[in-house]
């Protein structure tokens, strides 16, 4: 019946002369433009009429469709402005032919269908030009009525549905057009409310939409729940079916709409859209749900996106839910030199990730010294951060240094970094407590206090490791009661569940100045805060781990000052109340050793220090206190006594523990100079020692 | 203040402001003529079409949220040195006429949050009187809490294995495969009396997350405020103005930049994709939000954060589809021919 002449790339242009045709019958139209042109519609109209033998809605039809053909969107809208619809739609609804009772009666049905479907499509297109023509000139909340009147219109002559093989193709295309536009103009105009059910309606009902147009509309709609800042709440529960996902937001619907176009790309059944994957990346981001990101990454095609595209997302993805590792290795492969070695934001992210880990960091140097080659041109601005990652993964390096010579020029070094970044990056301020962190690490005190305090002025004291830190800086400075004034401040800026650090630090600064009591005295408030907290929130509850204090170590922490305080008893109980919280635990095992040693039971003790080291070959307090247990055995456990001295300073080189042990073993052994040298240092350290270690806070 | 959370919630209130004014009440009615007379007050010049047709204007309240001029003026004391001092008027009206409970004044407070937030956040480290600032953030945010009852927003994470409203899933429903992950989009919230400072980044998101959850009520002006804050906040000089100003500008130095804690950033990413990818047609907005969109991307490059990187990035491309000249062809438009036939 319809032969579409495909002149898409000539259009409009003059040259060409249109043609209608109906009933077999077809005419040039220049005569009809010509009426057209001079306003004459009722002319226009009846020369369509008698060329082609056609009713009056017939023949308006046809002129308001070539007037919107020839782009005259004003005259197209005069001439459907002139035709009730609304009463043609009337006569084509089918209560007229038949009765609902008479539904089973399906050869008539089909009948009044293949009858029917011919008028209806001729007046749903009249309604539908009738919208587009509002729609281009900018009449975008009427053109929406006229749309949707398109779709109420035809659930009212269809109600029975449409079965698929009858579908008629004219037909087919403008309910498929029209189902696509009303929530586009609803949006148009403003009308957020109505574009959600219009989508809803696309989406849920039985439209018949070829795969592409369905896409086009869920990714539509999953934009529209994403940006358009208006809650579309649960759809009806009409819809629900049991055991079925049901959004109840706007980021689930929107997140669920996405996966499904992505899934439909990779069956092959849609065209490949990067903005899907876009939305999505976004809206998965946002609520920290990378490692779902990752998933979809990963189940796209190979040939989509390139290769080290890809590596490096994913390793975004992982890295950003904590799965450094995974990440890294990504990383390696992205940053092959087979590969994109060069690209900066990966270099950045794997030299980051090997400065969390010692034993990473000689390879994160490599990276942060390739990124700050690269660092030049429009990424200058980088230069800074790749210096910081530098500092850190030096600093870290220290850690696992084989050698003093080694470990302090990497220590210079890594403050020289950490400083060049911060002349590039002055306001940074990550980058000033890092650097105060190193100062301190360093045992340059002064520029350590400076640090921290610049810290807590330009955060506004609002990052609790900053307050930690200046304590902690005045703790090594022996200035407690000074320590003790900054922990209380902190104490007032925090709320209640996020005093366990503070609280044990507070405890710790009074343990130095002695007041054993009130050291007591803080942990039991700590304990108390713990368990209100456990009652609270509930045990299974998944709480944000870090910057909390657990249970553990409050009793543990009792253990250890009762023990101190040699109140063996005291000390057991609590011993046994961490115990039962976690049972393989270094620190618990050498605090029992050291109540084994109050007790005088040796070789118990010793056992525990083994045991501990079992768990944890580098425990250094375990390492000195096996030593000092060994040096009291005689001039033949000597030899192995230094040599777990000298391991324990090359793990923690300020521990003053560590050096007074060793220069007992020299005065033992009989070598005053060298004695006298670690007293010396110990004395030293103890000037500067703070009361939790400085990368306890990192 | 609980009475009114319910009817504030977006799904209830009027979809149409922009096109009809609700029915108002006399109650709220004689709320808004009293926060009207006090805001004149304290104004130098008020438009004269808010404060003499009170009786005549259907929905004055509307007209106040939407009055460039009022607009204008706010900003410009919010602005000033001293301006969120506790005995500041200005943020006297604001926190009354927020805690008046009217819903459509409460919008009118929340247009302004962009400012406040701005300016609180950068002034922090200055050491400035905040007591106002600080008053009207606790007020959105208690209002926040006692809305949400105090608990998380968690969202199901959607898995395709389960069959949903939009698809069917081919697999039998396995239980260990189909388990919902659930994910936390906003803590649970406790109340606070004031703001400390550890808590400032939490109460001011909270504040930011109402404001998303309204934000289809704001002006554009107000969410334009809200992307030029991004910029000062991310501290990140644009490539080239970086130079220049280095050399003018005090040792370099940017001010404004401030820590952008995840709690932070995550309501300010999605105020941003709405700012950004709500309407495009917007061009002032748009061009805001993309200038935003790329200080905090710069920025999270500097904190190497691959949360933001992720979310940030994807806005950027996302953006840049936007502004270039769309080459589909519109699937809505009927096909050309020159055979027209019925």
């Amino acid at each position: 019946m319809e032969l579409w002449g495909d002149h898409s790339d000539v259009e409009s242009d003059s040259e060409w002369v249109r043609e209608v045709s109906a009933n077999g019958v077809s005419m040039k139209t220049t005569e009809v433009e010509a009426k057209l042109d001079q306003g004459n519609i009722q002319e226009a109209e009846a020369s369509l009429r008698e060329g082609l033998s056609l009713n009056f809605e017939e023949a308006r039809s046809l002129l308001g469709k070539l007037e919107y053909q020839r782009g005259n969107v004003e005259g197209a809208l005069r001439v459907f402005e002139g035709i009730d619809l609304q009463a043609a739609i009337q006569r084509l609804q089918p209560s007229l032919a038949e009765k609902p009772s008479s539904r089973r009666g399906r050869f008539r049905t089909e009948s009044v269908h293949a009858v029917s479907q011919h008028a209806a499509s001729l007046v749903l297109e009249a309604i539908y030009l009738k919208a587009k023509s509002l729609q281009k000139l900018g009449r975008v909340s009427e053109a929406a009525h006229e749309c949707k009147s398109v779709l109420d219109a035809l659930e009212k002559i269809f109600y029975q549905g449409i079965p698929d093989v009858q579908v008629d193709n004219k037909l087919q295309e403008i309910v498929t057009q029209a189902v696509e536009l009303l929530p586009d103009l609803w949006k148009q105009a403003g009308f957020y409310h109505e574009a959600i059910a219009a989508y809803r309606r696309a989406l849920l009902s039985q439209w018949n939409l070829d795969n592409d147009c369905c896409a086009r509309i869920q990714k539509g709609y999953a934009v529209l729940l994403l940006y358009g800042g208006v809650e579309a709440g649960p759809p009806s529960l009409a819809v629900q079916i049991d055991g079925s996902y049901v959004p109840k937001n706007n980021l689930e619907e929107a997140i669920l709409l996405l996966m499904i176009l992505m899934r439909k790309f990779i069956l092959g059944k849609t065209q490949w859209d990067p903005s899907v994957m876009d939305h999505l990346t976004f809206a998965l981001s946002v609520c920290s749900q990378t490692p779902v990101l990752a998933k979809q990454l990963e189940e796209i095609m190979p040939g989509v996106y390139h290769r080290v595209d890809r590596w490096n997302s994913l390793a975004l993805c992982y890295s950003g839910a904590g799965q450094n590792k995974a990440a890294l290795n990504l990383l390696r492969k992205s940053l092959h030199k087979h590969e994109r070695p060069d690209d900066i934001i990966a270099l950045l992210l794997a030299a980051k990730i090997c400065s969390e880990d010692s034993h990473l960091a000689a390879e994160g140097v490599g990276y942060a010294r390739r990124a700050i080659n690269h660092a030049h041109g429009i990424d200058e601005h980088l230069k800074g951060v790749g210096l910081r990652t530098l500092g850190l993964c030096l600093g870290k390096q220290t850690k696992v240094s084989s050698s003093d010579f080694e470990r302090s020029c990497l220590q210079s070094e890594a403050l020289k970094s950490l400083e060049g970044a911060i002349s590039l990056e002055p306001n940074n301020t990550d980058l000033i407590f890092e650097l105060g962190v190193q100062y301190a690490e360093h045992r340059n005190l002064t520029a350590a206090l400076r640090c921290a305090k610049q810290f807590i002025d330009e955060t506004g004291g609002s990052i609790l490791k900053g307050w930690r830190f200046l304590a902690l800086v005045l703790s090594a400075q022996q200035r407690f009661s000074e320590a003790e004034v900054v922990t209380d401040a902190a104490l007032d800026e925090t709320a209640k569940w996020d005093q366990g650090p503070l609280l044990r630090l507070k405890a710790k600064l009074k343990f130095s100045q002695s007041l054993h009591m009130d050291a007591i005295e803080t942990y039991r408030y700590l304990l108390a805060l713990v368990q209100a907290q456990r009652k609270s929130f509930g045990p299974p509850r998944i709480q944000v781990v870090d910057d909390k204090v657990n249970e553990f170590e409050i009793w543990h922490g009792l253990a250890k000052l009762y023990s101190s305080l040699s109140h063996w008893k005291d000390a057991e109980i609590c011993l046994g109340k961490a115990r039962e919280l976690k049972q393989y635990s270094v620190e618990a095992l050498h605090t029992e050793g050291v109540i084994f040693e109050g007790h005088g039971q040796f070789q118990e003790a010793f056992a525990a220090y083994n045991n501990a080291l079992l768990l944890e070959p580098c425990h250094v307090p375990c390492k000195i206190l096996i030593s000092a247990l060994l040096s009291k055995r005689g001039l033949k456990a000597l030899p192995v006594a230094r040599s777990l001295l000298s391991d324990a300073l090359r793990i923690d080189p300020t521990n003053r523990m560590a050096w007074y042990y060793l220069g007992m073993v020299h005065k033992d052994d009989g070598r005053k100079a060298d004695a006298a040298d670690c007293f010396q240092a110990a004395s030293m350290l103890e000037e500067s020692d703070p009361i939790e270690s400085f990368d306890s806070i990192l | 203040m609980s009475d009114h959370s319910e009817s504030t919630t977006p799904s209830s209130t009027s979809t149409r402001t922009t096109e009809h004014a609700p029915s108002i009440s006399s109650d709220s009615l004689s709320k808004t003529k009293s926060a009207i007379e006090s805001l004149s007050a304290i104004l130098s010049s008020f438009p004269s079409n808010l404060s003499f047709s009170i009786s005549s204007n259907p929905n004055p309240a509307f007209s106040l949220l939407h009055d460039p001029q009022v607009a204008s003026q706010v900003s410009s004391l919010l602005r000033e040195p001293n301006s969120g001092a506790g005995d500041n008027n200005l943020c006297r009206w604001l926190y009354d006429t927020f805690q008046s409970g009217d819903p459509n004044l409460q919008l009118i407070v929340l247009r302004f949050l962009p400012i406040i937030v701005g300016i609180y956040l950068s002034r922090v480290a200055l050491r400035k009187p905040l007591a106002g600032f600080e008053a009207v953030l606790l007020a959105l945010y208690a209002h926040e809490t006692t809305s949400r009852a105090g608990q998380p927003i968690t969202m199901n994470v959607p898995n395709l294995s389960l069959p949903s409203v939009y698809h069917e899933a081919k697999a039998p429903i396995n239980n260990n495969s189909t388990e919902l992950n659930l994910a936390v989009i906003s803590p649970s919230l406790e109340p606070h009396g004031t703001v400390r400072s550890t808590r400032r980044a939490r109460i001011v998101g909270v504040a930011l997350e109402l404001y998303h959850s309204k934000i289809y009520h704001m002006p554009v002006g107000s969410k334009i405020d809200f992307c030029d804050f991004c910029v000062v906040w991310a501290g990140q000089d644009n490539n080239d103005d970086r130079d220049l100003n280095k050399e003018s500008g005090s040792n370099g130095r940017k001010e404004g930049r401030i820590p952008l804690p995840w709690e932070l950033l995550q309501p300010v990413l999605r105020i941003l994709g709405h700012c950004l990818m709500g309407n495009t047609k917007n061009k002032e907005l748009f061009d805001a939000a993309w200038a935003a969109c790329n200080s905090l991307y710069a920025r999270s490059m500097h904190d190497i954060n691959p949360k933001a990187l992720l979310a940030t990035g994807s806005l950027l491309k996302l953006g840049k589809k936007a502004m270039e000249p769309s080459e589909d062809l519109d699937p809505t438009e009927i096909r050309k021919s020159n055979v027209l036939v019925i």
